[in-house]
């Protein structure tokens, strides 16, 4: 193995696009839904026909397709936030904190700015839910390279500061007039985003996320900024041997990384509550961890996984009507992909269990008789 | 005088209450750290501790036996942390956070088959405030002992063993060496393995009993999300208490206070999301100004080959 690497050093850096990953994805995907099985069984429904339901329903007619899609839009965002961090192995659990801000800079940007044409205003929001998540995630990343705080804890405490900073806003001063639940007023049109199906909540932010992964591909492959990143996160000390700044490289990616979450929280706002709204994200930013885990931190694997996420979720919702097996129940599958990617031996291992403890008896059973044998003689 | 020791009283009752959660899960934390791995997972195994526990007091009736729950789950879900990172060699930060995923899933689904709903659940037997004969008759003392419940008492006595295990047992000599130095201690015949499992294992059981005294001993129900980030404060107060016991109940009645003060200044001017905003505020500052010469264990995250 060492020497391979040592022949083809570029291989040490390049993304994990091979089969065999994807085969590793593709089995902790299915052992993730297996166990998932047994849990719909243990309450009282019949997996197989509770897994059929939730695919009927989320892929079998052209409103579950869009459904899916719609569920799959923020996941793609914040696992792409997830996944590029990661890969300067920087633990960004912060998205659902830029996530929450993003969405509010949104919701002031597409309120007070009025009266322009619907290109400029869409741009102009998008661009100020960028920059303040970015902003977050910037000041996680400078806390972690000027006082050496781990960004693991601090994007945890800036996600419980930010959302209830956000609640205060849509609470009290942006609160909308006449309602009654804790929400900011409506957008204007201008600053809603153009759907991309009639009559849904798919709109162009699904092509956006697409886009943004593409430009993140890019930007790791192709660029030599890329470069840096990949080398500091292969080896922190060998970039900082090779001349690379890698605070430099840290503040750059988690600001990317903090901006895409923002984004996530401008989607949901500007095409699916037109407002802010009070704890409207169902925990997306920490889905992201498993669709980017599912991905193995690629951004283009990134799409496909968050899709089969908002697949599951799109499942659940149509399953959750009918049955008592609630939407969470896709968090479960989806915190079983992060253990099985993490391990991908651990399924294979549960797997052989029954065979290796039947081996087990064997040995003790082959023991006592020899033990018995002895006893006789 | 008197509203000003009326007052001292009640910040003392609250911080300390705020403050016996946060202990036992810190305590927990040691012991993870101590033994070599990262104590990321306790926010997963305290909710998973408040959860059970309050299933556990619902199906028995019996606080106790719900205490007991919450400590079991809060074991069986450290060893998914405990698997992965030991025997699998996972990087401890995410085998630690699926921890967590896992136990903000798993509550809605169960409480969503009992009763139909997501978020709350019944009320359920709970801890009461346990009256002492003789201490209740001091003035100012009696007072605030008065507003404690059993796991007050059960929290001091398991930092102090917690102190006096790392502090004078051989064992706990071995487990601090374990989490220096896999290598040496593996070369000394010290069962690493065995320690770090052991160490994973207490810091599930006093998470998880640091998670039921939120479902049992400050409430008498569970609510989604009543953890509320404690567990990675209590990474922070870990660190803050330099790995250690006695360090960690200082800091943890030190957090109480800051936990305290949204309660103290709930009918104030003060709006209440900024109030609640105070816990995390203080420990982003302890994270960023309090951690100076902090050393770490050299061996967290390390493995080693045994035979």
């Amino acid at each position: 193995m060492i020497q391979e690497h040592a022949m083809k050093p570029r291989n040490l850096l390049k993304a994990n696009s091979s089969l065999i990953t994807i085969r590793t994805s593709l089995l902790s995907l299915l052992f993730a839904i297996v166990i998932g099985g047994a849990i719909i069984a243990a309450a009282g429904y019949s997996p197989l026909e509770t897994y059929a339901a939730m695919f009927k329903g989320s892929l079998s007619s052209r409103k579950g397709i869009v459904l899916s899609l719609t569920q799959a839009t923020p996941l793609i965002f914040t696992g792409l936030s997830f996944a590029i961090a990661y890969r300067v192995k920087l633990v960004n659990l912060g998205a659902e904190g830029q996530l929450y801000l993003g969405a509010m800079a949104a919701a002031v940007v597409g309120y007070y700015v009025q009266g322009l044409n619907q290109f400029s205003h869409v741009s102009i929001t998008l661009l100020a839910s960028a920059t303040v998540g970015g902003l977050a995630g910037l000041f996680i990343g400078y806390l972690r390279i000027r006082f050496g705080a781990q960004e693991v804890i601090t994007s945890i405490m800036l996600n419980e500061i930010i959302i209830l900073f956000t609640s205060f806003l849509a609470a009290g001063p942006l609160k909308g007039q006449n309602s009654v639940t804790v929400q900011t007023e409506r957008i204007a049109s201008t600053a809603m985003l153009p759907v991309l199906a009639k009559q849904s909540q798919l709109t162009i932010a699904f092509i956006l996320a697409i886009v943004i992964a593409l430009l993140l591909a890019v930007l790791l492959n192709k660029t030599v900024v890329g470069y840096e990143m990949r080398v500091t996160g292969f080896s922190r000390r060998a970039a900082e041997t090779g001349g690379i700044k890698v605070w430099k490289i840290y503040l750059l990616t988690i600001f990317i990384s903090g901006a895409v979450a923002g984004l996530g929280g401008a989607s949901q706002v500007m095409g699916v509550n037109r407002r802010f709204v009070e704890g409207f994200s169902a925990s997306y930013g920490f889905s992201g961890i498993s669709v980017a885990a599912l991905a193995v931190y690629n951004p283009i694997a990134v799409v496909f996984s968050g899709i089969i996420f908002g697949i599951l979720r799109a499942g659940a919702m149509t399953v959750s009507r009918t049955t008592s097996i609630p939407v969470e129940f896709v968090s479960v599958i989806q915190s079983l992909v992060v253990v099985f990617m993490a391990a991908p031996k651990l399924g294979l291992d549960v797997i052989a269990l029954p065979k290796k403890l039947y081996g087990w008896i064997q040995q003790i059973r082959t023991r006592q008789t020899m033990r018995g044998g002895q006893a006789h003689e | 005088m008197s509203d000003v020791l009326n007052m001292v009283s009640i910040i003392l009752i609250s911080s300390l209450r705020m403050s016996i959660p946060m202990a036992l899960t810190t305590v927990g934390a040691v012991y993870s750290v101590r033994s070599g791995i990262s104590e990321l997972g306790c926010e997963g195994m305290m909710i998973a501790g408040a959860f059970f526990g309050m299933l556990g007091s619902y199906m028995t009736q019996n606080v106790w036996f719900g205490l007991a729950w919450g400590l079991a789950a809060g074991v069986a879900i450290s060893m998914v942390h405990g698997v992965l990172h030991i025997s699998y060699r996972v990087n401890q930060t995410i085998s630690g956070m699926s921890v967590n995923l896992l136990g903000i899933a798993i509550p809605p689904i169960i409480m969503q088959f009992l009763w139909k709903t997501k978020t709350l659940s019944p009320s359920v037997p709970s801890f009461k405030k346990v009256n002492l004969p003789l201490f209740s008759d001091i003035p100012f003392f009696g007072r605030i002992l008065g507003e404690m419940n059993v796991l007050f008492y059960l929290m001091l006595i398991i930092v102090l063993l917690s102190w006096l295990f790392f502090s004078k047992t051989v064992f706990g000599l071995r487990m601090r060496m374990v989490g220096e130095n896999p290598t040496v201690a593996s070369t000394l015949g010290i069962p690493v393995k065995a320690y770090k499992y052991l160490g994973t294992a207490l810091c599930g059981a006093l998470s998880g009993m640091g998670g039921a005294y939120l479902s049992l001993g400050q409430m008498d129900l569970f609510v989604q999300g009543m953890t509320a980030g404690r567990g990675y404060i209590a990474m922070v107060i870990n660190a803050f208490g330099r790995y250690n016991p006695i360090g960690a109940l200082g800091g943890s009645i030190f957090f109480g206070f800051f936990d305290s003060l949204q309660i103290i200044f709930q009918d104030s001017f003060i709006p209440s999301a900024v109030m609640m905003m105070t816990p995390y505020v203080f420990t982003l500052i302890v994270l960023v100004f309090g951690l100076k010469n902090l050393k770490i264990p050299a061996g967290v995250g390390k493995h080693v080959d045994e035979q």
